[in-house]
């Protein structure tokens, strides 16, 4: 018997409106059968996602799901695990979504370490809207507001969470799926902000004109560039700027949001100070 | 709904309402068991079709990556799958070579 994925999707909505060959539907996947590893109730978990093609996440999975506003994914999701801090909240946002306009949320979200599980999808282009310059955009690319190749400098999302104070930060690409599950059980599991990155592909929108038209281009381009993290770590220096790392890039313990906002509520009803 | 459960002596199905011919299925597969076949009424005009079912190793590549949820393959439990032959290896390079598209006999 092969895994049963319609028990967790709202049947009714497929096919997926995803182009052809998306890694998004890889992702999709690989959070349900960490859902299902993780054992948890489909009542317990939120899947809140912003706006992107990310954002059709939350239409699919059948749980609790709130589509956002762009960018504020992470924000409504703060909202809902301080208010629920015993269900789970998975977050879904695009490298647009979760580092451009909704950067703030995400770095302040890493900073307070609230137990919130953060999938960024990032597929180095805005997709939905046709092909414009994200923070992610490697340099030299065409895009439709650098048509003679973009010259910005690129967004390293897992440094800037781990700089930003999250506790688990992890990178994985959608041409492991199986490695990618496991990361994800590992972020579910952790007690604290897991930033999750994943690299994805568009071969619609950034492929067709960066010769890499059809998604098998595209997934070979990604794997070309990605490396697992032992091996990138034995690289002499000035071959490391070449490569992203893969796999659980840096996890440790540090005090939990919810619970120290218990702190806040105790000290409250007591009329005295927190203690920190 | 997809089908779970694996039809009798089957190693690989397709729920072919979901596929969108995207190919990727095809270019996991080490043993040739994918391919990729004409269908004009599909929107990229061609279909997946599992053209040699009893070369499957059931390695599972082509259903973790299939974007859509579309292809299936038997538990060890239900199918004994083969082994991977050169034959299966050299068919499996021809079809990459040929776009993906299944070779004429």
């Amino acid at each position: 018997m092969a895994f049963n994925y319609d028990k967790y999707l709202r049947v009714d909505k497929m096919p997926t409106l995803w182009c052809w060959g998306c890694g998004d539907g890889v992702i999709l996947k690989s959070v349900i059968r960490a859902i299902d590893k993780m054992g948890w109730d489909m009542k317990d978990v939120c899947v809140v996602s912003g706006i992107g093609c990310s954002g059709r996440f939350s239409s699919y999975i059948d749980c609790n799901t709130v589509h956002t506003t762009h960018g504020r994914a992470v924000a409504y999701a703060t909202g809902i695990k301080l208010a629920n801090p015993e269900k789970h909240v998975i977050v879904v946002t695009g490298d647009g979504d979760g580092l451009a306009i909704g950067g703030n949320h995400t770095i302040h979200a890493c900073r307070r370490n609230i137990d919130l599980n953060h999938i960024l999808i990032n597929n180095f282009i805005y997709g939905l809207t046709n092909s414009q310059t994200s923070p992610t955009t490697p340099q030299g690319m065409w895009t439709v507001t650098a048509q003679f190749g973009n010259v910005d400098p690129t967004f390293n999302a897992a440094k800037l969470a781990f700089g930003a104070g999250a506790t688990f930060v992890s990178r994985e690409t959608v041409l492991e799926p199986q490695k990618m599950e496991k990361v994800f059980v590992a972020g579910f599991k952790h007690k604290g902000y897991s930033f999750m990155e994943t690299l994805s592909n568009c071969h619609i929108n950034l492929g067709r004109k960066n010769k890499m038209g059809e998604a098998v281009q595209n997934l070979q381009w990604i794997d070309d560039m990605t490396i697992p993290k032992k091996k990138y770590d034995a690289l002499p220096d000035e071959e490391k700027h070449a490569f992203f790392p893969t796999g659980i890039l840096k996890q440790y313990e540090n005090p939990e949001y919810c619970e120290s906002y218990d702190k806040v509520i105790e000290a409250a009803q007591n009329n005295t100070k927190v203690k920190m | 709904m997809s089908l779970v459960t694996a039809p009798q002596d089957t190693p690989v199905w397709v729920n072919t309402n979901r596929c969108k011919a995207c190919d990727v299925c095809v270019s996991m597969c080490p043993a040739g068991v994918l391919a990729m076949i004409a269908a004009p009424s599909s929107t990229l005009g061609s279909m997946i079709e599992v053209v040699n079912p009893e070369a499957c190793i059931g390695c599972k590549d082509c259903e973790l990556h299939c974007p859509d949820f579309a292809i299936y393959v038997a538990d060890r439990k239900e199918y004994k799958f083969a082994k991977i032959t050169d034959e299966a290896k050299d068919r499996s390079e021809a079809i990459k070579n040929n776009k993906f598209r299944k070779l004429s006999a």
